[in-house]
């Protein structure tokens, strides 16, 4: 078996929700993906999608052992990704995670010496916030010759599982990252006004249970304050104790990011503002296909790491670029 | 007991009107001098 899948470039997307879809439409395309194998909890609903990929061998799959491929992409709803990474470990292959929540996250970090040793990349948040985030965060931070804050800032939401998983964040602890020590924080607090990109414009943000200040910590340990929020209306803090009222949207989007980075340059206290507008479901594709392609190509190191931990964020937001993602910065004056 | 239904009435509406305006009233946006200006090539070498 062995020989006969020696050349086969084999990738599996975990969850066919708007992501896991997005994702696999773009590892199809890319020419370098021979087989796809997508996993979903109702794989007869997927017979209209798999028809539309072509050029790729495609086979669906239902919750189970995961198969032995080269990268196995988690694209389902937050939870479990750390077992499901580990037991991805354990055949070989290659992992690239999108969840957001906080628990899942830290298991992932906790993989780092098993995936160093396997040899393998363990790409922890590939998504929009975190994702985006970091490499925005990451390259404006490369601007200062100290960064002395980092303030993460989102809004919108990817697929239905993305806004359920924001629901539950709403009301769980933020951590913030304050004089070299994390601090809890109740999620809903914090009020802030925020000018995202426009035509988004000003958004009141909150704390919440989100992942950003916890990956970005890393590659600024001496930074003073490190936080994350996220948009959210009132009727949002005030239902986020109860269930969901309603159904979410099909897709949350369009959102933003914005990230300020407070410092030093050139013996001058600055500040900086960088930003991106788009649907977070179509970033966040996007950037799991991207280091999916990059993992085939074994052109990203081993160990589990997030993409605001990277030396260089320059070549994914050319790639982004590319694909029709764009930052932008502010230049200007905000008085909130 | 007349004047405790008043102040019960006059409490209930005021709450209900202060969460009206909680949920559905806007701050407004302060002003800001500036603009977002897209990064492209040249910004990521």
């Amino acid at each position: 078996m062995d020989r006969i899948f020696a050349d086969v470039t084999t990738v599996a997307v975990i969850g066919a929700g708007v992501v896991g879809r997005r994702v696999v439409r773009q590892l199809a395309a890319s020419g370098l993906v021979d087989r796809l194998i997508l996993g979903s909890r109702r794989p007869e609903r997927l017979h209209g999608f798999v028809r539309q990929l072509i050029g790729v061998d495609v086979e669906v799959i239902a919750p189970g052992p995961l198969p032995s491929v080269d990268v196995t992409v988690l694209a389902q709803p937050a939870g479990g990704h750390g077992e499901l990474a580990d037991e991805a470990l354990g055949n070989g292959s290659h992992v690239v995670s999108v969840s957001d929540s906080l628990k899942d996250v830290q298991a992932l970090l906790d993989l780092d010496a098993v995936a160093t040793k396997a040899a393998r990349s363990v790409i922890v948040g590939a998504a929009f916030s975190p994702g985006m985030s970091c490499l925005l965060a990451r390259h404006a931070g490369s601007r200062f010759d100290r960064v002395e804050e980092v303030h993460v800032a989102r809004m919108g939401t990817g697929g239905p599982a993305c806004q359920r998983q924001l629901h539950r964040a709403r009301t769980k602890e933020a951590i913030d990252w304050r004089d070299g020590n994390w601090r809890k924080r109740p999620g809903g607090t914090g009020r802030e006004l925020v000018w995202f990109p426009d035509p988004l414009g000003a958004r009141d943000c909150y704390r919440a249970a989100l992942p950003d200040a916890l990956l970005l910590s890393t590659n600024f340990p001496d930074a003073d304050r490190i936080t994350a929020k996220v948009a959210g209306t009132r009727r949002d803090r005030l239902t986020a104790w109860l269930p969901m009222l309603r159904s979410p949207h099909s897709d949350g989007g369009p959102g933003a990011v914005r990230i300020e980075i407070r410092g030093v340059r050139n013996g001058v206290r600055t500040t900086d503002v960088i930003g991106a507008i788009d649907y977070p479901s179509a970033v966040a594709g996007a950037i799991a296909s991207i280091a999916t392609e990059w993992s085939i190509l074994d052109a990203l190191p081993s160990g589990s790491w997030s993409l605001g931990m990277l030396d260089d964020p320059v070549p994914w937001l050319r790639e982004l670029e590319k694909r029709g993602i764009t930052a932008a910065v502010y230049e200007g004056i905000s008085r909130s | 007991m007349r004047v405790l239904r008043r102040a019960l009435l006059a409490m209930s509406v005021g709450t209900l009107v202060a969460a009206i305006l909680r949920l559905r009233g806007s701050g407004g946006v302060p002003p800001r001098q500036g603009r977002w200006r897209q990064l492209s090539g040249p910004d990521f070498r």
